[in-house]
């Protein structure tokens, strides 16, 4: 028996995944709340209002209803959150080096960001109430509109540092704003994250005007609570790894929380001036413009580096 | 876990409990044959001008999201069946408030043949919210009253 090494579990369980984050994820959740508030006209909730909905939940009961698959239906919240808690491990939080990294993790990150709305969709098809069912096709149709655009708009950045591991990335592009080079990348992935996280004008999936709650209509208690915390999590990690590629990187704390609260200020901007997309016009805005715009920018981006070599 | 209340951590989390379930209650609407007075004050209580998300509450489409129940108008016989089964789909611990006279006590439909009568002869009330229709702050004193009794509990 030799020596165990704690600090691996420390790391996923408390700083900087797990609890430290969720902590951080719900406090980011309550800004942006505030934020909208404030730009309605409001004053908008108390700083510990995320913290009390997730407790609350969390105690409240769980209906399973009759028709679900059981096992689907609790273990989905689980993978969502686990996989964007495990997404979290990869990136620079709070200006720290990434806790673990190989070459390559920048696309592991992503997909483990989508994880989550993969998992949305699936809740969302498993509870076979119509209202859920027709989230979770939104919320499917929706990840295949943004999530290319995004992955092009996040490799800009990994292709001027010729890397694709994240700490190579922001190490080899430190100091330099790609957001000067690169305007219409860093656009595409900040309404891009937008699109991820199902913020308004991008929430088709859970507009509750029109098919109740989404995906998530059926559930209650735990696996709200899990979803919801989720997002939380997915909120700090995008805004991270966005503010890490295209803002210069993160170097400290103080660094980051000012980036990410700058991207968190501009994203409450869109979300209070916009209106709801169709899920149609989300399509099209993606596929017509998003993405063309990007590989524009690509292709412009390889000419003049042919040019100047 | 045992839920022997003598243990210290039994009651640290029944405390935090019962905090969350205060700051946090959200709330969905039903309107069970009331004459829209009512309900067009709730969404007035609902607008930025009052903005209740001060409070922490929030109105859910879903019954499973919610935890208050906001009642309108008497019962009729139509609708005591779809107030049960929201009721009914609602995850414990849940509470209803009735809001308006015709909630209460059925008001000028009392006795009516397509009536059943007020909301407490259907579902267990909570909380009462007199008025024809009430204003939006008696309807925001009410759901805060019914907030301290929880706490009391």
């Amino acid at each position: 028996m030799t020596f165990t090494d704690f600090s691996p579990l420390l790391t996923i369980l408390f700083f900087p995944g797990g609890l430290f984050l969720m902590g951080v994820g719900l406090l980011y959740e309550w800004l942006d709340h505030k934020l909208v508030a404030r730009l309605q006209n409001r004053i908008g909730p108390r700083w510990f209002q995320p913290f009390a909905d997730v407790v609350k939940l969390l105690a409240k009961e769980e209906i399973v209803p009759a028709i679900v698959n059981p096992y689907l239906f609790v273990g989905l919240p689980l993978v969502g959150l686990a996989g964007a808690l495990t997404a979290a491990l990869y990136v620079p939080l709070m200006g720290l080096p990434p806790a673990f990294n190989f070459p390559g993790d920048l696309i592991v990150t992503l997909y483990l960001l989508s994880l989550l709305t993969l998992s949305l969709g699936l809740a969302g098809w498993n509870t076979s109430s119509r209202f859920s069912l027709i989230g979770a096709t939104r919320a499917l149709t929706q990840l295949f509109a943004y999530e290319a655009p995004f992955l092009l708009a996040l490799l800009g950045p990994a292709l001027v540092a010729r890397s694709w591991q994240v700490s190579e990335i922001v190490s080899r592009n430190a100091g330099q704003w790609l957001i000067v080079t690169q305007p219409i990348g860093f656009v595409v992935a900040l309404i891009g994250l937008m699109g991820k996280l199902e913020l308004p004008p991008f929430d088709a999936p859970e507009a509750e005007t029109e098919i109740v709650a989404g995906a998530l209509t059926e559930y209650s208690g735990r696996g709200l609570a899990l979803f919801h915390l989720g997002k939380a999590v997915e909120l700090v990690v995008g805004l991270t790894l966005v503010a890490a590629l295209y803002l210069g990187g993160i170097g400290n704390p103080l660094e980051f929380a000012l980036k990410t609260l700058g991207l968190l200020i501009i994203m409450a901007g869109f979300q209070s001036v916009l209106t709801r997309l169709r899920i149609d016009q989300t399509v099209g805005l993606w596929w017509r413009y998003g993405a063309l715009l990007v590989l524009l920018q690509w292709v412009i981006w390889i000419v003049w580096k042919g040019l100047s070599l | 876990m045992t839920t022997d209340p003598n243990y210290p951590w039994q009651t640290v989390f029944d405390k935090l409990k019962t905090w969350a379930r205060v700051n946090s209650p959200w709330a969905i609407h039903f309107n069970s044959g009331s004459c829209n007075g009512c309900d067009i004050e709730i969404l007035a209580t609902l607008t930025p001008r009052y903005d209740i998300e001060r409070f922490g509450v929030k109105l859910q489409g879903s019954p499973r999201h919610a935890d208050v129940l906001i009642c309108t108008g008497p019962v009729t016989r139509q609708a005591r069946e779809r107030l049960l089964r929201t009721y009914e789909q609602m995850p414990e611990p849940k509470f209803v408030v009735a809001v308006g006279s015709c909630a209460i006590s059925g008001g000028v439909f009392q006795g009516c043949y397509n009536v059943v009568g007020h909301i407490d002869e259907v579902l267990p009330v909570n909380a009462y919210i007199p008025g024809c229709p009430p204003r939006p702050e008696a309807i925001i004193d009410g759901v805060v009253k019914l907030l301290e009794s929880i706490k009391g509990k």
